[in-house]
């Protein structure tokens, strides 16, 4: 049953959309007192199911402030985000909150890891959030973190692993409750090259099962591995390439058949 | 989220930062602990006041004589003159005839006699009064073998006398006093009777009612004249009290004040050298009230300073702890928590703690409550309304300084959180 995907999450009704993020002529612009940084310039992206996909670009040339955007924890100065077949570019706070929970699953640099809770129970956080019963909650965070290889470890808390073993806590806890896209700024900036590697085959592994990586790295060996780099630079998109050397990608079609073994 | 999971998750969350959760409830253990004591040593203060009006008897009023401060001749007559004050006779006929609110008056003189014990003078006081007494003081007779004073007593001059059950015990042990005589000033009384008080009530100037011989006033003063010789530090005096005390019991409680007005106003006109005074039970006890209320406003002001001082200590540790678990609550919001869950969290934390601050805070009160009866011998009572409302309270506090730090936390911007390290 591979990662537990139960069923794809487009929105009901009509036509299913090719893609699940759609930008369309999306910017920010921050604003401090006077002056303003237009650190998005509008730009069209399209990124179609299942696949996995790099952000990258020099620093401060707008990939976390896009990310961010896809996230939902900030809001365009304009433009649309059409997310998993919804406009999701001007909605209130707890919507917002909602579809972060049920949509999207987050991946940070540094874990962000709850400390004082058994990796189980971090894993529980999103779903706790959605509303699950205690009891499906707990059973799920353990299929998931046995899904990540630390089946073994539910009690433990994160002081007590390592840093790729928090990293795959963490996405265990992205997964929980079964998003359409997996958000990931520069998950393997804080681990060594071999860990990195295998973070990114898990990415692979879920890639395969359906879910749309987007990642943002500063790692340029990573262009081979991805389907799609889209390179910024101050703000405007300057290379947007597939690579079609990379694994196949699985059609949106294919998202509700996994074959991981 | 649900709402007891969430408790469960704070009191966890409290319990991992064990010391210093219990350092933040500090202030709040000892506002509570401190109100829930000054309630306990204040009820119990008001309630042995209570008892004391109460055993003076509610609806009475007592005319009690005084020695005038002024009376200077009959100080240094010496002891051939003797000294006359006080209310008398013919006063108590007056008021009972006059004062159609008074349902009863009892004159009771002190004998100042004493009482010998096989050859040796005791302690015990010899008492006159009228019948009436028995049922005005709430005493009633010990043995159905023997009665009390009657009003033949006096006609006749009997020298019979009725006795409390301890002074029976001191003068004759185990034996039955019944029948028996006792020797009070040379004159051989015929025991007639025995009588008790359930309630242990003290009247007449602090004399145990059970420790007191009781005889009949005209008899007395039929016997033994109106003068009476007080023996003081080896020397005697005279003095001719006609009654150190009036008892008044009054018919309708209402008319207490009204009627002791009536009686000061009648005693100012035929008592102008002031040998008396008017004693209201009734008075005393809405006086206790009156400043049993003060008290309690000097101390609720106390408690909430310290309870304030304990909220405060509560707001500045949450903005702390918020501060320090920025990145945690821009991770909640990033996973999908909406800014009601982490309102939630925060407040239930904050009433979490100063809820357990509360219940620790009543144990102590408790047990200080405890400590004050045991060494300063005071009676205190802790009641349970103390209990509820001093936890109330405490829940209260961490509501009302649990909800800024937690709508500051609720409003963090997420991206600004999640930057935080
Ligand atoms: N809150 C903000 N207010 C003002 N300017 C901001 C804010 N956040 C980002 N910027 C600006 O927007 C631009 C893009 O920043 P961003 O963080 O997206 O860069 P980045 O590509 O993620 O860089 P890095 O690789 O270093 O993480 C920068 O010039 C930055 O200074
Ligand atoms: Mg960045």
């Amino acid at each position: 049953m591979g990662f537990l995907r139960s069923s794809d999450k487009a929105a009901d009704g009509g036509e299913k959309s090719k893609w699940v993020v759609d930008l369309q002529q999306l910017e920010k612009t921050y604003y401090a007192g006077a002056c303003s940084v237009q650190a998005l310039k509008p730009v069209d992206i399209q990124i179609p199911y299942g696949i996995f996909c790099a952000i990258m670009g020099p620093s401060g040339s707008g990939k976390s402030t896009l990310l961010n955007l896809l996230g939902l924890l900030d809001q365009p100065s304009g433009g649309h985000y059409i997310l998993n077949g919804q406009d999701v570019s001007r909605l209130g706070d707890n919507t917002l909150s909602e579809i972060r929970c049920t949509q999207i699953g987050m991946v940070f640099q540094s874990f962000n890891l709850f400390p004082h809770f058994t990796i189980q129970e971090n894993v529980c956080v999103p779903m706790r959030y959605a509303g699950f019963s205690e009891k499906k909650m707990q059973q799920r965070a353990a299929d998931l973190l046995n899904r990540v290889g630390l089946g073994d470890r539910l009690k433990h808390k994160p002081t007590q692993l390592s840093g790729g073993q928090c990293q795959r806590v963490a996405i265990a806890r992205a997964l929980a409750n079964d998003p359409p896209v997996i958000l990931a700024d520069e998950p393997t900036g804080n681990l060594d090259e071999k860990t990195g590697n295998e973070i990114l085959n898990l990415f692979h592994e879920l890639r395969d099962s359906g879910r749309t990586i987007i990642m943002v790295t500063h790692n340029p060996e990573y262009e081979n591995v991805v389907e799609r780099t889209i390179v910024l630079h101050d703000g405007y998109i300057t290379r947007d390439i597939s690579n079609p050397k990379s694994r196949p990608s699985v059609t949106s079609e294919a998202c509700t058949e996994s074959h991981i073994p | 989220m649900n709402l007891i999971r969430t408790v469960e998750l704070s009191i966890w969350d409290l319990a991992s930062h064990a010391f210093r959760s219990f350092l933040t409830g500090l202030g709040v253990v000892f506002g509570v602990g401190a109100v829930v004591a000054m309630m306990a040593v204040s009820e119990g203060a008001s309630r042995e006041a209570l008892r004391q009006i109460e055993a003076r008897g509610i609806d009475n009023i007592v005319i009690r004589s005084v020695r005038p401060s002024t009376d200077q001749s009959t100080e240094n007559a010496s002891t051939w003159n003797a000294a006359s004050y006080g209310v008398t006779l013919d006063d108590m006929r007056h008021i009972r005839h006059d004062f159609d609110n008074v349902r009863s008056i009892v004159p009771v003189r002190r004998l100042r006699m004493s009482v010998y014990n096989k050859g040796k003078r005791s302690d015990i006081q010899v008492f006159a009064t009228i019948p009436e007494f028995l049922q005005l003081s709430n005493s009633r007779v010990a043995d159905p073998r023997g009665r009390f004073i009657t009003d033949s007593d006096g006609e006749n001059a009997v020298k019979a006398c009725a006795i409390g059950i301890r002074a029976a015990r001191t003068l004759f042990g185990f034996n039955d006093p019944l029948g028996q005589n006792v020797n009070i000033d040379g004159k051989y009384y015929h025991i007639v009777g025995l009588f008790e008080n359930p309630f242990g009530s003290q009247m007449m100037g602090g004399y145990d009612l059970d420790n007191v011989i009781i005889t009949h006033i005209e008899a007395a003063n039929t016997l033994h004249g109106k003068m009476s010789t007080e023996r003081k530090a080896g020397s005697f005096e005279r003095v001719i009290v006609e009654a150190d005390f009036l008892y008044i019991r009054v018919g309708d409680q209402e008319q207490i004040e009204n009627t002791a007005g009536r009686l000061r106003t009648y005693l100012e006109k035929t008592h102008p050298q002031n040998d008396y005074e008017v004693q209201v039970p009734y008075e005393l006890l809405k006086q206790r009230e009156a400043s049993q209320r003060i008290s309690t406003i000097v101390m609720a002001s106390i408690a909430a300073i310290s309870l304030l001082v304990g909220g405060i200590g509560i707001m500045n540790i949450m903005m702390a702890n918020i501060y320090e678990r920025t990145k945690e609550i821009g991770t909640r919001r990033a996973v999908g928590a909406k800014k009601r869950d982490i309102l939630t969290q925060f407040l239930v934390e904050a009433v979490v703690l100063t809820s357990l601050g509360g219940v620790l805070g009543v144990g102590l009160g408790v047990g200080l409550a405890e400590i004050v009866a045991i060494y300063a011998k005071m009676e205190t009572v802790v009641t349970p309304i103390s209990v509820i409302v001093s936890f109330g309270v405490s829940v209260c506090v961490g509501v009302i300084f649990g909800t800024y730090p937690a709508w500051k936390a609720a409003n963090l911007d997420p991206i600004t959180a999640l930057r935080t390290e």
